[in-house]
């Protein structure tokens, strides 16, 4: 079975080790790494490809800007962005608006990384 | 269920951070998460009902902050053991919690480990913190013994009867002119009076002095 990999930059560290370990239980989820600053992600996904990157900002304002520029290397990229201030999650998709997950929790967020990368599936597989 | 598991209560609006918790710390054998709040009011609910041994609670939750949790616990529920999950490194925060009852502060930035290890410590009544929290921490208790010390030096000062004199006039508003005038003294006498009793109290000016005399009930008594 191909394994979703996901990388992730996330602050506070006990929050970071609560991605990592939520990423580690999921039989089809592999983590590809995990970085300090979210700009690290640039360079770092350059040298380790992944499917889905998580982000967890204290607050974020309309499309963050390492959204853009993520999306200009790797256009199929998923990018979820976990705010600690609104506690919302938004899912990030190059070409597409982004979608807020209502009541965000491990199961709907793990669901919505689920079901992205399937519709993407089916959509290239329909190309 | 373990007889050494400790009951653990955790609150946190942060659902992710939250549920992690729940699953990593559930993990563990000596640990039972025997409840959750996503806000300070239902922690406070629930703590009662659930009466665990150990509460996590977040600092900064929108309705009730942390530090009103803390104060609302040590009234109705004293025996319960509260960790602050913290964000930052502010001391003045760390000793407010403390103040308030909590037995210990974890800040987000440590280990899952170290909140573990703090965890057992808290509940064995230990205190346990990081190099840098304690060294915070003691320097605050520094800070706040030499204050003290000063306080108690300034209280042990002795004014003179003249010099209470002058400071009944000061408060009355008289210029120093006025005082020389009424107690027949030269008015350089009066700044030295004046000069002497900033000096005695390690104030700057004579309204502080007026202030002083007044909080001590010094004014009017000679």
């Amino acid at each position: 079975m191909q394994k979703i990999h996901i990388m992730f930059s996330s602050r506070p560290i006990l929050l970071s080790e609560v991605i990592r370990n939520l990423i580690e239980r999921q039989p089809d989820m592999k983590v590809a790494g995990e970085v300090v600053d979210p700009i690290e992600l640039i360079f770092a996904l350059r040298k380790t490809p992944a499917d889905v990157v998580i982000i967890t900002p204290q607050k974020v304002n309309g499309n963050p800007r390492i959204c853009a520029q993520l999306f200009k290397e790797h256009p199929a990229l998923i990018i979820l962005i976990v705010t600690a201030e609104s506690r919302a999650v938004y899912i990030y998709q190059s070409g597409s608006p982004r979608k807020q997950i209502e009541s965000p929790s491990e199961r709907t967020i793990l669901d919505a990384i689920r079901r992205c990368l399937q519709d993407e599936s089916a959509n290239n597989n329909k190309e | 269920m373990s007889k050494a598991s400790i009951r653990i209560f955790i609150a946190d609006d942060n659902c992710l951070l939250l549920e992690g918790l729940v699953t990593m710390l559930g993990e563990k054998e000596d640990f039972i998460v025997a409840g959750t709040a996503p806000n300070g009011l239902k922690a406070l609910e629930q703590i009662k009902d659930l009466r665990p041994e150990v509460a996590l609670i977040d600092i900064g939750m929108p309705d009730k902050d942390g530090l009103e949790v803390i104060q609302a616990l040590h009234q109705d529920s004293p025996e319960v053991k509260v960790i602050i999950l913290g964000l930052i490194d502010l001391t003045d925060e760390i000793m407010a919690c403390i103040e308030a009852g909590a037995s210990g502060y974890v800040l987000k930035e440590s280990s899952f480990d170290h909140l573990v290890e703090t965890i057992q410590s808290v509940h064995r009544n230990e205190a346990f913190c990081s190099p840098r929290m304690a060294a915070s921490l003691f320097s605050r208790i520094a800070e706040l013994t030499s204050a003290g010390r000063t306080q108690t030096s300034l209280d042990s000062v002795k004014l003179t009867g003249r010099e209470l004199d002058v400071i009944n006039l000061i408060a009355e508003g008289i210029s120093n002119k006025e005082i020389a005038r009424r107690l027949f003294i030269e008015t350089q006498t009066v700044k030295n009076h004046v000069h002497n009793i900033l000096e005695k109290l390690q104030l700057h000016s004579r309204f502080e002095a007026v202030q002083y005399a007044r909080e001590r009930k010094l004014l009017n008594k000679k």
